[in-house]
């Protein structure tokens, strides 16, 4: 609780309640260092945040370089076999531990001064220990207040005080997980494709944006309509126009939301483009996983296209995470959804697909990459204008809830509402007190 | 050392280049006719040292994928190419690796050349940000021999920074 008192300390006066509004918010939110500060503290400090996944990491010494915020750490694969997140940062300087971005080590060694530390964090010894009280340094790595893992995706919340992981992410995270794990007959994905890395010169949360936008998809990527999505998986559930579709944008609350396809989908398997003659075998080993019935629904359901608040994207073949690493400078890595299944068929067409897909040569994420950036340069250039309003009205009257949800038409931006509504509420928690400074409004700059 | 003669060293750059200024100059149409039906066209991530289609690569793509690419940057609305790049490139350290005959498989006698190639590209991004981007790189083509002369059966670049998050690479690299 200590942590959170220093919260309310470190404010820096922008008043989220106004910069956030039901139907647009405020470009100086993509472009404020002040901001991006308070981001860093409130979304990515004290909440929980994506940082990878168990399969990454499957044997004894197995570690992989992630960001957690604004602070670089290792996820690794302890000698007991659990999982730790620790700073990939010496505790004795500073130096950064493993520069690569995966590995499998013994143990992590500073190359400055040769402090080593075990793979959870705890420095096993230091050279010259005549120099030190008790002959070793009192430190360790340091490691976030809280990890937990939900069907083998790894999160981290730094403060250790945002409450249970399953708080977090509500029944509807968990649900969107749940539908993208069982996408593997075994229950368990196995994420050892690769990472690609997607550099983005826009604020980090055009991604949340972007990749649950419904409405954009026949416009900024009209130029697959003549050849990749013709005949395609999409031509179903985005070509057909407002109202012509089953597709559905879903708002689930907690900053969790969906581009639910599933009702669009004409046949089974319209998801992965192929017949089940293609992947019989792994449909077969669906079915003795989870019965018929289940299995059907896998079948014609699909991954699903959904994002889980602050920085976890379930692309359909493909997770990936966003990094914001400044104002202006976003991350982007995606792995394709691989499964455990006898069929080598599956996981190969899910790599294809995802290629296809996503990072920075593929059909689709080069044009929301150049919006982005666009976008980006009308803020970036205004950070105070008090005109410069994103808006997202569109289908607000006709949206439905019930039961904490809210669902529209899938051209309807009530999934960049949604993130947006718990945004405002993460970022005002402890906002309402700074608001009332004279630094409160956009108009003021930088404070 | 070379594995040819200079007179087929000489064909054989030329055709880097003119392949270069075609790639440079967006001129998608007549670059794709100097594919072969079966061309590989692979950016790997890391090293390459793994088999394509087994992790996912920046590109991996097959004469299908590779048309679709194309009709898609022609279609006007690639907007991460709209307006195109200016680009120039510059080719060097090409190397003859090997000569494989008849490295088709079709009986016939058409040779087949492993060619290795460094490069430096610099694009100017027009479409947003407005950064000249540097790019750089190893090639390996393997060219073969065909009735209309050179052509490219594979083609893989391996950027010296594919570990790292990159740019839009929506041009032909």
């Amino acid at each position: 609780m200590e942590l959170a008192t220093e919260s309310s300390t470190v404010g820096t006066g922008r008043d989220y309640t106004h910069l956030v509004q039901d139907y647009r918010v405020h470009g100086s939110l993509y472009s404020d260092p002040a901001v991006f500060a308070d981001e860093m503290k409130r979304i990515f400090t004290d909440g929980w945040v994506f940082v990878g996944h168990e399969s990454e990491i499957p044997d004894a010494g197995d570690w992989v370089a992630r960001r957690l915020g604004a602070e670089n750490v290792l996820m690794a694969r302890t000698h007991d076999g659990e999982i730790s997140v620790v700073a990939n940062r010496c505790a004795h300087r500073g130096t950064t531990l493993c520069p690569q971005t995966e590995g499998n080590s013994r143990n992590f060694r500073c190359p400055y001064h040769a402090w080593t530390y075990d793979l959870d964090g705890t420095l096993l010894g230091a050279p010259f220990p005549k120099g030190f009280q008790n002959g070793k340094p009192d430190v360790r790595l340091d490691q976030p207040g809280q990890v937990d893992v939900y069907r083998g995706f790894v999160f981290a919340n730094q403060s250790g005080a945002a409450g249970p992981l399953s708080e977090h992410l509500g029944p509807g995270g968990s649900d969107l997980i749940d539908r993208a794990a069982d996408m593997s007959p075994t229950g368990r994905l196995q994420l050892n494709g690769g990472w690609l890395g997607q550099r983005a010169d826009s604020n980090w949360k055009m991604w949340p944006e972007s990749d649950n936008d419904g409405y954009h998809i026949i416009f900024a990527h009209e130029s697959l309509a003549a050849s990749l999505l013709a005949g395609s998986q999409y031509e179903d559930v985005i070509l057909g126009g407002e109202g012509e579709t089953s597709s559905v944008a879903r708002d689930y609350g907690g900053g969790h939301v969906e581009l639910d396809f599933r009702a669009s989908y004409a046949t089974e398997l319209a998801w992965l483009g192929a017949p089940r003659s293609k992947v019989n075998a792994y449909c077969d080993d669906l079915e003795a996983a989870y019965g018929d019935d289940k299995a059907k629904q896998i079948m014609w359901d699909g991954p699903p296209h959904a994002f889980v608040f602050p920085n976890l994207f379930l692309g359909e073949m493909n997770i990936a995470r966003i990094d914001p690493l400044a104002p202006g400078l976003t991350e982007h890595f995606h792995t394709p959804l691989l499964v455990e299944s006898s069929d080598p068929g599956i996981n190969r067409r899910v790599i294809l697909q995802s290629e296809a897909a996503m990072g920075p040569a593929s059909f689709f994420l080069p044009e929301d990459v150049v919006i982005a950036e666009r976008m980006h340069r009308a803020f970036d250039t205004n950070p105070t204008d008090q005109h410069a309003w994103v808006d997202l009205r569109r289908g607000i009257e006709r949206e439905q809830h019930s039961d904490g949800q809210r669902w529209s038409d899938i051209t309807d931006e009530t999934t960049s509402r949604g993130f947006w509504h718990h945004y405002r509420h993460v970022m005002s928690r402890i906002g309402e007190a700074a608001a009332a400074s004279p630094n409160g409004s956009p108009g003021n700059g930088q404070g | 050392m070379s594995a040819v003669d200079g007179a087929t060293h000489r064909e054989i750059q030329e055709f880097l280049y003119h392949e270069a200024m075609l790639a440079d100059e967006s001129r998608y149409p007549e670059w794709l006719e100097l594919v072969t039906d079966d061309i590989h066209y692979w950016v790997p991530a890391g090293d390459g040292d793994y088999e394509p289609g087994s992790r996912v690569s920046f590109l991996n793509d097959n004469r299908t994928r590779l048309a679709t690419r194309i009709t898609q940057l022609m279609s006007g609305r690639r907007y991460s190419q709209v307006p195109k790049s200016p680009m120039r490139r510059i080719i060097s350290n090409i190397q003859v690796l090997a000569v494989h005959p008849d490295g088709d498989g079709d009986g016939g006698s058409a040779d087949e050349y492993e060619v290795g190639s460094n490069f430096v590209l610099y694009e100017h991004a027009v479409q947003a940000t407005n950064d000249m981007r540097i790019w750089v790189g190893r090639t390996t083509h393997r060219l073969r021999r065909t009735d209309e002369g050179l052509r490219i059966a594979r083609k893989k670049i391996e950027l010296v920074n594919s570990t790292s998050a990159l740019p839009n690479m929506a041009f032909i690299i």
